[in-house]
């Protein structure tokens, strides 16, 4: 074999090379991804187990993947343990707005009522009446305010917008109500005994407008947007 | 005569080969505003995220591009409310929300495109065709904005309620991106 002979076997060699590196590498990019083949509107997936749901970074396919994006591993891990938390929050705070709702009726009740069981013209039945829908109003707002109490907290959020002021109320609404009952069967006994009511009894009435109103306001500043 | 066919053999294939070799280009996602916008009768609210990060790789004047966002980076102005959201999608079991598309690499000199995306969002996967964009491209940079007209039934998400009144199904996304090629 001449110098010339060798030359051309060298570049027949380089040749085939050429081709057989170019054939599988053009195979890969001009494949369509199953990604972008026609799918149904809508199709489930299954959660993340690891931290890259999708191929990994320096995959031999074109298409980015998550693990390119370079999200923190924290936020694209799935955590049933935090969605079973959320879950039982929201489940918590359903039956707490539920109850608040109801609790507004027998509260409304108790103020209507109000009208006849104080002042100089009042009976005892109508004394009773107000304080029976008074107790059904303590019941039912301890237990609605049970629910947002014990609702679990979801660690890192930071409390913002109307349900601050939501719950900065119940610093007006919650002792209110623990206030109104005592004071309304202090008013209560002082009238049984024919007395005027007097002393601390004579609160009665202003904590309860002021701890209805608190009530109201603590329901609208999540209902209404202002 | 031998030696130039023999050249001949040893250039085509080179030439057929360069495409393969030529350097990809690529897209970077700068700057993003994502907001879904919720219709309920006694509220009117948008819950916004500027954290998307995004890529596209071009191939062969064709380029994939993915975008993803944090379900928890939507901020809507009420704490109660994000969680609330964080809850019905899902969102601590499918933390994020991708969504992928292929354009034609020429596409970035245009001043509107239709681009088919696929949406996984809350463990489903819905497909958006057609869906109009607008672009404005100066130097490297190439502003999108569009709106993808999501609905809660497409990702199996039950209407939330507030005083046991849902809210509307339709959630509208509006999309603003600038993109940087690299």
């Amino acid at each position: 074999m001449n110098v010339k002979e060798a030359r051309v076997l060298n570049g027949l060699g380089i040749l085939m090379l050429s081709i057989a590196i170019s054939q599988p590498l053009q195979a890969q990019t001009s494949q369509p991804s199953p990604n972008n083949q026609p799918a149904s509107t809508s199709h489930e997936k299954t959660p993340p187990s690891d931290n890259l749901p999708d191929a990994p970074s320096g995959s031999k396919t074109t298409e980015p993947s998550l693990g390119d994006l370079g999200f923190p591993s924290a936020q694209t891990q799935s955590n049933p343990e935090e969605q079973a938390r959320l879950d039982k929050r929201t489940h918590m705070l359903k039956i707490h707005q539920r109850m608040g709702l109801i609790t507004t009726v027998p509260l409304l009740a108790t103020l209507l009522t109000s009208l006849n069981a104080g002042g100089k013209n009042t009976s005892t039945t109508s004394r009773n009446v107000h304080t029976a829908l008074g107790a059904v109003t303590a019941d039912l707002y301890f237990t609605t305010a049970y629910f947002a109490i014990r609702a679990p907290r979801i660690p890192g959020t930071q409390t913002k917008g109307p349900i601050r002021l939501h719950k900065a109320l119940a610093w007006i609404h919650g002792p209110g109500m623990i206030l109104t009952p005592i004071l309304g069967i202090m008013a209560y006994d002082q009238r049984n005994r024919g007395e005027k009511v007097h002393g601390l009894a004579a609160a009665h009435a202003p904590v309860a407008i002021i701890t209805a109103g608190a009530f109201g306001a603590a329901l609208l500043s999540v209902s209404l947007k202002f | 005569m031998n030696k130039k066919i023999v050249l001949l053999f040893l250039f085509v294939p080179l030439l057929m080969a360069l495409p393969v070799f030529a350097a990809d280009s690529q897209w970077v996602l700068e700057q993003s505003t994502l907001a879904y916008h919720v219709s309920h009768p006694l509220h009117q609210t948008e819950g916004m995220s500027h954290a998307a990060r995004g890529k596209g790789v071009c191939h062969d004047g064709q380029c994939d591009f993915l975008i993803a966002v944090p379900v928890k980076s939507f901020d809507s102005g009420d704490s109660n409310r994000d969680l609330h959201m964080l809850q019905v999608t899902r969102g601590a079991q499918f933390p994020m929300v991708t969504v992928r598309t292929r354009l034609p690499e020429t596409v970035a000199s245009s001043a509107t495109i239709n681009a088919d995306l696929e949406v996984q969002f809350a463990g489903q996967t819905a497909d958006y065709k057609q869906v109009p964009f607008q672009l404005t491209t100066q130097g490297n940079e190439t502003k999108i904005s569009g709106t993808i007209p999501a609905t809660l039934s497409d990702f199996k998400i039950d209407p939330p309620t507030l005083l046991t009144l849902p809210i509307k199904n339709e959630i509208p996304v509006r999309v603003e991106m600038t993109w940087r090629k690299q």
